[in-house]
């Protein structure tokens, strides 16, 4: 890497830098200004001033707003999100045992988005106005109208309750069955690695109908960026010429035409892997999945302020830090941005 | 006073650069002849907007009303859709819940445009400091995933439909203070900014009453596919239990309650409310590439 490429990449971890705090305080005031009263859900109503006050010490709700956010932002600064007020757990352990799941479902569908949506897209777009382009264009934007929740229920319904294919919306494993002791804690890998093909086979079956809705959801967004911006490409000059030199269509389009349309579709990818943790709270929420977004929906029903902050933080540094890959990537790929 | 009108640039989605020298219905009929999306979206857009309208007329039983039939039953000549685990009849709460939802949409879609049109003219204009400052807060609120902040702010402030609009509005509106303050940036230099100011515009003047008339396009455009995320996140909120207070007919509450009896087969309850969702969230999006294809020459045929 050149030092001009260093420099840049430096200049730009400088702006994600104040954002990243914003993100952060923003969270906190929500979660802690506004946010009803923890200490009230906890203990009976009928319960005296002094044991109230107790707890509030305990969870130092006592000290003043900036004091608080001044113990957040030291905890924060040495990794530590404080602790859940329901697991009574430290909240980094809570999302770090959960987030395997959300990474196994996360990167199924994104392949299998990534695998079907920009070949597609690249197709469509590539013969405009045509047949596939039509269809693509039609099933993709109902794609991007549909309720993620909604599909998945759907789907249960015709893979489950009528055809009996699939399991139900139980989680990761049928009930009762024994997760494979944790090596990566995906649990399609770590059952081969054991040799467990029976277990192998069910964390496969369970995994099929969620990962297909979030994939459902983010496929359509993929296809239609790709879409676009290959017709843009296609009408630049240097695609007319090797189509008047007679090359094969096929190379045109995907060695050609696709290396120039791929800034707008890794821009998009970037932008679902930040969205992953959103994506994966309805989802999660459907199939009973035990990842981080389900972890992030407790926190919320339940008021573990904590928690939820916790997970914002995380989702949002994830969303930030995405971003700032892409624009890496863009640089890797793209000269012309330097 | 010299006329000013004279010195205005034309108007980017104005049907008179569309379609010149037609009569209004001629152009009204020439743009829609421009792009089927346009004609679908607003169909189905408008058939929403017809049943919201009249949902006291379509309804055919007390949407609130529990055993008006027996619980649980199919879909019959009696109960259109169905009955719900109350007895309620879920047609009349589907209809009921259409005008509720497109109550949120409208109110959040009009909010958000009107505030992030008036930051981002701000910001376009005087740019400088107060761009930067503005443009810093924007992407703060950008960087926390939507549904997240929704839901973080919903169950801070409390569910209600008021603070559901409250909340899509605040989320909506970084987008549009950053589309219209991207066209401002740009036109701000042109001749007939320049001119504006030249016959003695104030700032105001220039930035709002010939800047802003002149960057609404892309706005528009938007507004449509701010609209579907509205109704998608409206209905998100309802599933998960935290949007509307519980109990009201909404559509994502309403699929949310449906949960159970997918697994035990009866469908109706859940399937009705989200062909609801989607096909007005279709219409959105149908209207959104639309708008698009209309105003943006190249992207016509």
């Amino acid at each position: 890497m050149d030092s001009g490429l260093s420099r840049q990449l430096f200049t730009r971890l400088l702006l994600v830098a104040p954002v990243v705090f914003g993100v952060v305080t923003l969270t906190f005031l929500v979660a802690r200004v506004f946010a009803p009263d923890p200490v009230a859900l906890y203990i009976p109503p009928q319960a005296d001033e002094e044991l109230r006050h107790k707890i509030r010490v305990e969870l130092g709700l006592d000290k003043s707003i900036p004091e608080q956010y001044g113990v957040f932002l030291a905890d924060l600064a040495q990794g530590d999100l404080g602790e859940s007020t329901i697991t009574g757990r430290p909240v980094t352990s809570d999302l770090w045992d959960r987030l395997p799941a959300t990474v196994e479902l996360a990167l199924v569908s994104l392949t299998f988005a990534i695998v079907i949506g920009v070949p597609l897209g690249v197709l469509a777009g590539a013969r405009r106005d045509g047949p596939l382009d039509f269809s693509v264009r039609g099933i993709t934007l109902i794609g991007m109208a549909l309720p993620s929740f909604w599909l998945g229920l759907v789907l249960i319904l015709i893979f489950f309750v009528i055809l009996g294919w699939l399991p139900g919306p139980v989680g990761r494993l049928p009930l009762g069955a024994v997760a494979p002791e944790k090596i990566t804690g995906l649990y399609t890998l770590d059952s081969l690695i054991r040799g467990d093909l029976t277990l192998w086979w069910e964390s496969v079956r369970h995994l099929i109908l969620p990962s297909l809705t979030l994939g459902v959801v983010i496929v359509a967004p993929i296809t239609r960026v790709a879409r676009a911006s290959m017709v843009e490409v296609m009408r630049s000059e240097y695609i007319r010429t090797p189509k008047a030199l007679g090359i094969r269509k096929q190379v045109i389009y995907f060695r050609y035409a696709l290396k120039n349309a791929l800034l707008p579709i890794v821009t998009m990818i970037g932008t679902i892997v930040g969205f992953v943790f959103t994506g994966a709270v309805l989802v999660e929420a459907v199939f009973n999945w035990p990842g981080m977004g389900k972890y992030g929906l407790d926190a919320i029903l339940k008021s573990d302020f904590t928690a939820l902050q916790g997970f914002v933080v995380v989702a949002s540094v994830t969303y930030i830090v995405a971003f700032f890959l892409v624009d890496i990537v863009y640089m890797l790929i793209d000269p012309r941005t330097r | 006073m010299i006329d000013m009108t004279a010195d205005r640039a034309p108007e980017g989605g104005s049907l008179d650069v569309i379609a010149p020298g037609r009569s209004r219905w001629g152009k009204i009929r020439y743009v829609f002849g421009q792009s089927k999306s346009l004609t679908a979206g607003t169909i189905l857009v408008g058939i929403f907007i017809l049943i919201a309208l009249f949902a006291r007329f379509i309804t055919t039983h007390d949407p609130s009303a529990v055993l008006v039939g027996d619980p649980l039953t199919g879909v019959s000549a009696e109960h259109w859709f169905g009955t719900d685990k109350v007895g309620s009849d879920v047609f009349s709460k589907t209809i009921a819940a259409t005008a509720l939802d497109l109550r949120i949409t409208a109110s959040a879609v009009v909010s958000a445009l009107v505030a992030g049109v008036v930051l981002g003219t701000i910001a376009g204009y005087y740019a400088g400091m107060v761009d930067l400052i503005l443009l810093r807060l924007l992407e703060i609120l950008q960087s926390i995933p939507t549904l997240l902040l929704a839901m973080m702010v919903v169950v801070a402030i409390g569910p209600g439909e008021l603070n559901v609009v409250v909340v899509m509005a605040f989320i909506g509106m970084p987008y549009y203070a950053r589309l219209v303050r991207a066209e401002i940036l740009t036109k701000r230099t042109w001749e007939f900014a320049e001119a504006a100011r030249m016959v003695g515009g104030s700032a105001t003047r220039v930035a709002f009453r010939h800047l802003l008339p002149n960057s609404l396009s892309p706005v528009l455009a938007y507004a449509s596919v701010n609209a579907a995320w509205v109704v998608l996140v409206t209905a998100a909120l309802g599933f998960l239990g935290i949007g509307i207070e519980p109990g009201t007919a909404e559509w994502g509450s309403m699929i949310a309650r449906g949960q159970t009896e997918i697994i035990t087969g009866e469908w109706w309850v859940s399937v009705f409310p989200g062909l609801f969702v989607l096909t007005l969230t279709t219409g959105f999006y149908l209207l959104g590439d639309g708008v698009r294809d209309v105003m943006d020459p190249r992207s016509r045929k």
